[in-house]
């Protein structure tokens, strides 16, 4: 008896080598985004994003030969959701983790990725203190500080306008952006008549946009989410504002399109994509995303796709079982080819890149102008 | 005339409100139960109204449909949901209300994405009128008609048609009506199917304003009209118009005034606060 079941172990422990001899198990690596509550869009754009990159990726032989897969969880948008996550990930022995979410969820995560020393990529929450957690935290979207920035350089340098309203959502993600903006307005001669705040929840801007009209200033700069800002710029418009609009990357989607409609024509939004570029890596992305969801890609799936890119790399350079030696892959990253274009880390591990405007014309976003200025852009180092 | 603007703003709002919140108060008066899953209703009305509306071109046709599609998952929830628990404490109603409110939500983002919709085209949204420096389009207005008309035929109906007279007893004393030969399900069934009537054809209308509609959109509102039915003392009808208005007035000033220290939403309940020191049976006193 004890033998007849020694001899079964001993087959059943044969069948299930074979295969793993065959075939190397993937590289799995986690990934959390909001799939439920009020940040599901973001989340849905964001998956698209990572299992396209994956796809991709193993399309083209995976890393060293093994596949990637995604260890998929729902965060909520939540920070309290986010720390059980990522003491899950860390249980279950993953070496590499993306996060597809906001700040709220990200900031929470990285303290517990920097304890438990695994390398941790956020690809397009702008908290300036994600990155502060530790030397294992990356991020490979603009901060918001920085593509304010780059809004102030467009409004003085490019389009040579003076008298600029803010219109800033009044989280984090708006506050970076117009506190970015307000650091260099004086630089570039921008004089700031007015700043309004809103709220996630807002939908309606009645009160803003009569006040707008009475500050009557030659540009807007306006920061929040497509689901802000499309009824924001509509309102706008139908209420008879006809200064320029500057927005963010939180427009770059066509659903902004899809709700403003007409009003979004003209709209210039400061991004990290750029859908006439001729970059091979730029163009895949963007056509490979409308090939397989239908629909055009937006800022947060390229954030996305370009931070497993990121991930893979480094899997690459230094094998999936050593955190460490990942960490150092990725914080070596220079000048890495992506759909964001080319990425290099700075001490903090941010990301140091050219930042791309956009225009709407004719229902879609096209190429208005590259703002390449390492200075001005320089992400910060603590 | 800035102010002006910020007052007829503020009016078009608390109209948004008061369609709402009528349906909060009604329910509250006959059953003691503070309808959070309203919400889920007013967001049915706004899908229906329009996938009907980009199928079909037609914006009366939207409308119809919301109506009906809003007033009949109201009762449908009255039967499913509170009419089994109604022997139980009121909290007990209000967390299968929330619960409601929470499924239904994300029922709607996996049924219809979680992008939102945007209605193909917005006729009254780009309609807009202008008197005296201040712009309304036409979806404003129709909000400020919709609330004037339907709220004024329901103050018809409650005070002068057989059902209205029945509604009211039934308000007063369910027990005593019964006797008088008053069905009171009948009764609760219609009183549903009002609230949730209104609350839907204010999900087109929003819809319409923020030409997107959203698996979300009906918590943050919901969560006002509560605040909005105790502001105005709970059951009472007039009352809850005030407070609707009332609040569309402090949102609109305070959404360019209070911006930097307070969430427009927050308002709502900083303003119920304040009311409730000075008045603590809410703006028209007393309660049922």
């Amino acid at each position: 008896m004890k033998l007849k079941l020694l001899a079964g172990v001993a087959l059943l422990g044969a069948v299930l080598a074979a295969p793993a001899a065959a075939q190397q198990p993937p590289i799995r690596i986690g990934f959390h985004a909001p799939l439920t509550g009020f940040a599901a869009s973001d989340g849905k754009s964001s998956l698209n994003g990572a299992q396209l990159a994956v796809e991709d990726i193993n399309a083209a032989g995976g890393v060293n030969g093994r596949k990637l897969e995604l260890v998929v969880e729902d965060d909520q948008a939540k920070p309290e959701q986010a720390v059980p996550l990522a003491n899950k990930y860390i249980g279950d022995g993953l070496k590499l983790v993306v996060s597809g979410s906001y700040s709220g969820p990200t900031r929470a995560a990285a303290g517990v990725f920097q304890a438990a020393k695994i390398p941790y990529i956020s690809a397009y929450a702008i908290h300036p203190d994600i990155t502060r957690a530790g030397d294992y935290v990356f991020r490979t979207a603009f901060m918001g500080e920085v593509q304010g920035k780059a809004a102030a350089k467009l409004v003085g340098d490019i389009l040579k306008k003076k008298r600029v309203t803010l219109i800033s959502l009044n989280n984090d993600f708006g506050q970076a952006l117009s506190a970015g903006f307000k650091d260099v307005a004086g630089k570039f001669g921008l004089d700031i008549v007015s700043e309004y705040t809103y709220g996630m929840g807002d939908r309606q801007f009645g009160s803003i946009v009569a006040s707008v009209k009475r500050d009557n200033p030659e540009v807007l700069y306006v920061s929040g989410y497509f689901f802000n800002g499309g009824p924001l710029v509509a309102q706008l418009r139908a209420g008879g504002v006809k200064a320029e609009i500057v927005g963010t990357e939180g427009f770059d989607t066509y659903n902004f399109i899809s709700i403003a409609k007409d009003a979004a024509e003209g709209v210039l939004v400061t991004t990290s994509l750029d859908r006439d570029s001729k970059l091979p890596q730029m163009r895949k992305f963007i056509d490979d995303y409308e090939a397989k969801y239908k629909v055009g890609a937006d800022m947060v799936a390229a954030s996305t796709y370009s931070a497993i890119e990121v991930a893979a790399a480094a899997l690459a350079k230094a094998g999936p079982n050593d955190p460490a030696k990942l960490r150092e892959a990725i914080a070596a990253t220079r000048d890495l080819p992506t759909a964001v274009g080319k990425l290099t880390f700075n001490s903090l591990g941010e990301v140091n890149k050219a930042g791309q405007i956009q225009v709407i014309k004719g229902g879609k976003f096209h190429h208005f102008a590259t703002i390449d200025d390492p200075v001005l852009l320089a992400a910060p180092t603590k | 005339m800035y102010y002006v603007e910020l007052l007829v703003i503020g009016l078009v709002w608390g109209c948004t409100y008061a369609l709402m919140a009528l349906g909060l108060t009604l329910v509250y008066g006959l059953l003691r139960i503070l309808h959070v899953a309203q919400a889920t209703v007013f967001t049915l009305g706004a899908y229906i109204g329009l996938l009907v509306a980009n199928r079909t071109d037609s914006l009366p046709l939207a409308f119809v449909a919301a109506t009906l599609s809003a007033g009949l998952l109201g009762p449908l929830i009255y039967r499913l949901v509170y009419e089994p628990i109604l022997d139980k404490p009121p909290f007990v109603a209000l967390v299968a209300s929330i619960g409601v409110l929470i499924g239904m939500e994300d029922g709607f983002r996996l049924i219809f994405g979680p992008y939102g919709l945007s209605f193909d085209d917005n006729p009254w949204f780009t309609a807009t009128w202008s008197l005296g420096g201040i712009t309304l389009n036409l979806v404003q207005i129709w909000m400020v008609a919709a609330a004037v008309v339907l709220l004024s035929a329901f103050a018809l109906f409650a005070a002068r048609t057989r059902a209205g007279v029945a509604w009211r007893a039934t308000v007063s004393d369910p027990v005593i009506a019964q006797n008088f030969g008053v069905s009171v399900m009948r009764v609760r069934y219609l009183n549903f199917f009002i609230a949730s009537a209104l609350a839907g054809i204010g999900g087109v209308l929003v819809g319409l304003l923020n030409n997107l509609v959203e698996p979300a959109m009906g918590s943050v509102i919901s969560y006002k009209g509560l605040a909005i039915i105790v502001l105005g003392g709970l059951g009472n009808v007039p009352g809850t118009l005030v407070a609707s208005l009332a609040l569309g007035v402090v949102e609109s000033f305070g959404s360019v005034f209070l911006d930097k220290v307070l969430d427009r939403d927050a308002m709502a309940f900083l303003f119920l606060i304040v009311v409730l020191m000075v008045r603590p049976k809410g703006l028209l006193g007393g309660a049922h």
